[in-house]
């Protein structure tokens, strides 16, 4: 960084300006030194492993977190952000990764909630303004959502909207163009709410500022202007889409040769006859029906599906946690017992749900306790714990897979997200009896170094004869892992798409029989 | 499934700092803390308090709020609360009043059961009708409560031959009381099972995520229910220590120790959203409290003012444990 601030804080065109930002949590510098510069009309992009800064950053920007050391300048000026109506003020919104909408209310009170201006006179609101005021909102972004409808009616990309909607509401505040923060946006929609999505972020350029944050770097380079890569706090680099590629990215992020890619099809070597592992026969619950499918030890099957194609109900079915009403599921041969997320854990089955913080980890728990949550025979001499073998056993597996932890007494809500799903995974390894893993959504969140290593695990483990039941996170990912790809629709099996490591289809063969 | 896994070094986020932060570690001190120095203010107030009879007395009385309290201890540590625990216990030490004559040393094993027995019935409500605890607690605060009334004639019913409970208010060597042995051995024998064996992350685990825990296969209900039955089953016991030291059973006679009993959970350190806590630190609180209590009378105040104590006890130790950084949205 050659140009000192003052040239660039004097230039008409930059809206908001970050000056050596650092925040320190008690181990760990989240902020080390950061300069950004968003200027007017652009779409710029933050990319960065996970612990780079990115989340800790946006924070700052709307008031949640109080940098240590640092400035923000809005249009030159110096600002001290205290919360998100401060950031509000200045023109600053963010568009909360999980939703900050509340779900009993119709999207026009969202909308208007906490800046209602006319919508409310005399302390009684004016339901016909709240309307009109919400449409406008709604229209800024060519949106088609009713404003009186109830936000828990909407799917997940229409809460979205209304977010974003509801954001735009800023302007009222500011007479300037506002800088909209997207953390995350595309993580939880599917290909073609991708695509709608981006076409906001275009439409959004018109007249505001925009900061877009993915873990996926093609989406970066692909709706980005500019792209700033963060890397242990700092900003080490800036990177226009036009003469970069996903791969230059990687190295920025990570600070040395790109990660060995998942796409790079199966290494495993298995039986030359498949054994029948896992079979599905007329499966049905609420969200999914008539479902055949068989699994054989060793392969990979990839579920792949749009929202409500019922995958992720499947799923946690086969895992006792979602009811059926019909169906046969044998393990082996012998019938599974569905009722329960007990029976599943004693059959040997295995779950990673795809909430990892809420459904997957007991966060103040301890690395060794989470590891040996579910299957506390483990290191117990009939009903009695004995410490040592048990300790002997979760040291084994903190080793064998790499696990960075200080000790087996960390909690573990002070590791990484990728340590983290590597205890979960654990977990189902350390009774020695799994014979079907259910991961849902097993790299989401994960920075790229992560992934590749839950990758490869998956991969050793489905050498053992392991069984693998994968809803990936993208299409990219159910491809390079599967051996096999299934897809499904409105709850039903409509397509199965063999997956070997030489004939791998590409994603828009399996998007034709999604929709 | 045994072949090894080898996976290459991780590129992942830097290594954090293990154990309790310096913070952590002062709050969990704390209970002990204010426990020493609640003794060296009061034998500073009243020389006489280092006393050996003194000290017995307190000990003697802090039993059975200790017992009460190390039951409730496991349903605050599930992630629920059972406020019925009291009026159990008054309800506990009428029936024991009643049956003494007929079934002698029986008579304590038959409470005990029937509490359990009320315990678990609450803990099966909270669980299979899926109600939360602290409304079927409350709802059995006043059922029990009313059939304490009802089947003792809202009156205390005398014990003319306590020969069968004289074990729970003897003196042990002329020295220690034999309710405090009681009530030690109820904490450490639910302390032991809980380190020893799974039950420990079981109770943990369920109480601080409760989806996890069922999605690791842990059996939550049947563990929340047990919880519940052990609550009661606790509350009969403490009831029957009452009835040992009174001589009578009375329908009312608990019900002033729910408040002393939620203040020892807290004060011990138990974290009231569950997960985080544990017996022993009840019992240290339950000391506390009952410390407090002497405190009060050694400096002259009326017992009157006893429940203002226990009120800003409750939520100050709340104040001072609850990690709300961690807590979203408190209700």
């Amino acid at each position: 960084m050659s140009a000192e601030g003052v040239v660039a804080q004097r230039s008409p065109s930059v809206v908001l300006e970050v000056r050596g930002l650092v925040k320190a949590y008690p181990g760990v510098t989240a902020l080390d030194g950061v300069d950004l510069e968003v200027r007017q009309n652009e779409v710029l992009g933050l990319a960065g492993e996970n612990g780079a800064g990115k989340s800790t950053l946006l924070k700052t920007l709307v008031g949640l977190v109080r940098p240590d050391a640092g400035e923000i300048y809005v249009r030159g000026q110096r600002v001290r952000l205290r919360n998100v109506v401060d950031a509000a003020n200045h023109g600053i919104g963010m568009v909360f990764q999980e939703q900050s909408l509340v779900p009993n209310l119709t999207a026009a009170e969202n909308i208007v909630l906490g800046c209602e201006g006319p919508a409310i006179r005399r302390g009684v609101y004016r339901w016909a303004t709240m309307r009109a005021l919400a449409q406008e909102q709604l229209d800024k972004i060519g949106s088609t959502i009713d404003p009186l409808a109830r936000t828990d009616s909407l799917t997940f990309a229409e809460r979205q909207m209304v977010e974003i909607a509801k954001v735009l509401r800023i302007e009222q505040r500011t007479h300037n163009s506002p800088v909209i923060i997207l953390d995350e946006p595309t993580s939880v929609l599917e290909p073609s709410e991708i695509e709608t999505l981006f076409e906001q972020v275009r439409r959004l350029r018109e007249f505001a500022s925009v900061i877009f944050v993915s873990h996926r770097l093609d989406e970066v380079l692909d709706v980005c202007d500019r792209v700033y890569v963060l890397r242990g706090g700092q900003s080490v680099g800036e990177v226009r889409p036009a003469d970069a590629v996903a791969g230059d990215l990687h190295r920025m992020m990570i600070g040395s040769e790109s990660h060995e890619d998942h796409y790079h099809g199966s290494a495993v070597t298995r039986d030359e006859t498949p054994r029948e592992r896992l079979t599905v026969r007329g499966l049905a619950g609420a969200a999914f029906r008539d479902v055949d499918l068989d699994v054989h030890a060793g392969e990979i099957v990839a579920v792949v599906g749009v929202h409500g194609s019922g995958r992720e109900e499947l799923c946690k079915a086969l895992f006792g946690a979602v009811a059926t009403t019909a169906g046969e599921v044998t393990l082996d041969g012998e019938r599974l017992d569905l009722t329960g997320p007990r029976a599943a854990c004693a059959a040997g089955v295995g779950y990673v749900p795809a909430e990892r913080k809420v459904e997957g980890m007991v966060g103040p728990m301890s690395v060794a306790d989470n590891m040996t949550l579910a299957k506390q025979r483990v290191g117990c001499a009939g009903p009695v714990i004995v410490p040592k073998r048990q300790n002997d056993i979760v040291d084994k597996w903190i080793s064998r897979l790499s696990i960075r932890t200080p000790g087996r007494r960390t909690a573990i809500q002070r590791l990484s997200g990728g340590n983290q799903q590597k205890v979960i995974l654990a977990r189902w390894l350390v009774g020695g009896d799994v014979r079907l893993l259910l991961l849902d959504h097993p790299t989401r969140g994960l920075d790229v170094g992560a992934r590749s290593e839950v990758y490869r695990l998956m991969r050793e483990l489905a050498g053992t004869g392991v069984a693998t039941l994968l809803l990936a996170d993208s299409l990219e990912e159910a491809i390079g892992m599967a051996d096999r790809v299934v897809v499904m629709s409105d709850g039903r099996i409509v397509a199965e798409v063999p997956c070997p490591p030489d004939r791998k289809p590409s994603p828009l063969d399996l998007v034709k029989e999604m929709v | 499934m045994s072949a090894p896994v080898t996976i290459r070094p991780s590129s992942d986020a830097a290594v954090v700092k293990g154990g309790p932060t310096r913070s952590e570690s002062l709050t969990s001190l704390m209970p002990v803390l204010a426990l020493v120095s609640l003794v060296i203010a009061l034998a500073a107030a009243k020389p006489g308090f280092l006393s050996q009879p003194s000290m017995t007395a307190v000990v003697d009385a802090a039993a059975p709020l200790a017992v009460l309290a190390a039951g409730a201890t496991i349903a605050v540590l599930c992630g629920g609360i059972d406020l019925s625990i009291a009026a159990l216990a008054s309800l506990s030490s009428v029936l024991l009043a009643m049956w003494l004559p007929t079934l002698g040393g029986l008579a304590s094993v038959a409470v005990v059961g029937v509490a359990a027995a009320a315990g678990a019935l609450q803990g099966a409500a909270h669980v299979f009708l899926r109600i939360p605890s602290f409304i079927v607690t409350l709802g059995g605060m006043s059922l029990f409560s009313s059939i304490a009334l009802v089947i003792s004639g809202a009156a205390p019913v005398p014990v003319i031959d306590d020969g069968p409970i004289r074990w729970g208010f003897t003196r042990i060597f002329d020295v220690v009381p034999s309710a405090a042995v009681v009530a030690v051995v109820v904490v450490a024998v639910l302390a032991l099972l809980i380190k020893a064996t799974p039950l420990g992350s079981w109770i943990t685990a369920t109480g601080y995520s409760e989806p996890a825990a069922r999605l690791a296969g842990i059996p939550v209900d049947p563990l929340k229910i047990g919880a519940f039955c052990v609550s009661g089953a606790c509350a009969g016991l403490a009831g029957v220590l009452l009835v040992a030291r009174t001589f009578s059973g009375g329908p009312t006679m608990a019900d002033s120790l729910l408040l002393p009993a939620v203040a020892a959970i807290v004060v011990g350190g138990t974290a009231i959203t569950g997960g985080h806590g544990g017996l022993w630190r009840t019992l240290v609180g339950a000391l506390v409290v009952t410390l407090l209590r002497v405190g009060l009378s050694v400096v002259g105040v009326s017992a009157a003012y006893e429940s203002i104590l226990y009120g800003a006890l409750i939520v100050a130790a709340v104040a001072l444990t609850l990690d709300r950084s961690k807590v979203m949205v408190v209700k």
